[in-house]
């Protein structure tokens, strides 16, 4: 069932999509690669990706990549893995494609996509209540 | 004399931005089982404290921190 679009009052904060045109938002995204990788197919496999995310070059991708790093637990029985971190802005809708193609990845051992912490959300500011009239 | 001094958060107070990605601040308000320290223990104010176990719980799906120490598998 579709949502009853005309129900949908959007919220004050953050960017609000209007029809047809969606906004790019902020996001970060944290992606521990098998650490068998070389580093040339570590940045391969992250040029690939970021694409997904901006199509019309990777400038807007800021990569920052960690390195080998022992992982608290072990995930798949490996014991380390390769750790990158991507900030970026797009819009939600590339999100799907992209965390799929992350999924079948078997190299990718984990990903976490969030709405990125540090660019602040815009908090709404509430409007100043009417000065009373003093009589 | 049994006069406690009343904790202050300690995020309010530094004005640092709870990052999951920092595993050292992480640990520091999780105990030695790896679970997240309460409130009345850390005085962290509530506000910070529900960013903090959201902060918690990332890093450890990261594997930054650990959800049981290696001590207790």
């Amino acid at each position: 069932m579709a949502f009853p679009t005309a129900l949908f009052v959007p919220r004050g904060d953050g960017p609000t999509e209007t029809e047809g045109s969606a906004v790019a938002r902020p996001y970060e995204t944290v992606i521990i690669f098998d650490s068998a990788l070389e580093d040339a197919q570590v940045q391969e496999k992250i040029q690939r990706l970021t694409s997904l995310v901006a199509p019309n070059g990777g400038d807007a991708v800021k990569v920052d990549v960690w390195g080998k790093r022992k992982l608290a637990y072990p995930i798949d029985k490996k014991e380390q893995g390769i750790y990158a971190v991507l900030r970026y802005e797009t819009e939600p809708s590339a999100l799907t494609e992209f965390e799929r193609v992350m999924r079948l990845d078997e190299q990718v051992l984990r990903q976490l996509t969030v709405v990125d912490p540090i660019v602040p959300t815009p908090v709404p500011v509430r409007a100043p209540r009417p000065a009373e009239e003093e009589e | 004399m049994v006069m406690q001094r009343r904790k202050v958060c300690h995020f309010c107070e530094s004005k640092v931005a709870i990052d999951y990605k920092e595993e050292h601040l992480l640990d520091r308000f999780t105990n030695d089982r790896g679970k997240i320290l309460p409130r009345r223990v850390s005085g962290t104010c509530a506000r910070h404290q529900r960013q903090l176990s959201q902060a918690v719980k990332r890093g450890r799906f990261l594997a930054l921190i650990p959800y049981i120490p290696d001590h207790q598998r």
